[in-house]
């Protein structure tokens, strides 16, 4: 399984994490994921979330991640994810996943599943910032 | 023996500082750790049952026996995405 991990603290632009997909002609499947900066949280206006990583350790949970995403699903061909980091304004996206496979179920439920397990391990929090910035 | 610890998140606001070193006996645990850092820091140990810990980048229960050099994190729930 082809696998990529970016974690940047610039925007993420999306056309070109696109445009550099190269999968294979067998992935009739593409499942393609924004997580965007909502501009509201808890009920405040926010300017947007800063993210903070432990960069080695994210790193190394997400090898794992993929690791057990490519045994649960073995017909996925490629998991792409960039989670950018430091201020994200609201409107732009935080995170970009993409996942490859043959066919729809197993990309979407690896999708899914990758995302669910990503907010339970990956060591990345957020402290939103007041509409003042 | 000498431990290091490194904070993140809120835990850094709630520590005074990103880092710190803890002298536990040689041979000791995450345990013992925790039992040094919360009595430095006692704004933390109210937190201690949402506390997530990692020894390098692997995350590791109390009972962990922790080599010389070896770092400790802690820190609150993760939030990503």
């Amino acid at each position: 399984m082809h696998r990529s991990l970016t974690l940047t603290t610039t925007p993420i632009d999306e056309a070109r994490c696109i445009a550099s997909a190269g999968l294979s002609d067998q992935m009739g499947a593409v499942i393609r994921f924004s997580g965007v900066v909502r501009a509201h949280e808890n009920g405040e206006t926010i300017s947007g979330i800063e993210y903070e990583a432990f960069r080695s350790m994210v790193e190394h949970q997400f090898g794992l991640l993929f690791d057990q995403l490519a045994e649960r699903w073995p017909a996925v061909g490629s998991v792409r994810l960039v989670h950018r980091l430091g201020f994200v304004p609201a409107g732009e996206p935080s995170l970009w996943v993409e996942v490859a496979s043959p066919h729809r179920r197993d990309a979407f439920e690896a999708c899914q599943w990758l995302i669910d397990s990503m907010k339970q391990v990956v060591p990345i929090w957020k402290r939103p910032r007041g509409g003042g910035g | 023996m000498i431990v290091s610890v490194h904070f993140w998140s809120y835990f850094c606001d709630l520590a005074g500082s990103p880092r710190t070193v803890v002298e536990i006996p040689a041979g000791g645990t995450v345990e013992d750790a925790l039992r040094a850092v919360y009595a430095a820091h006692p704004r933390l140990a109210p937190l201690r049952n949402s506390t997530l810990i990692a020894v390098g980048v692997e995350y590791e229960g109390p009972s962990r026996v922790l080599q010389s050099g070896e770092e400790i994190s802690l820190f609150p729930p993760v939030q990503g995405g």
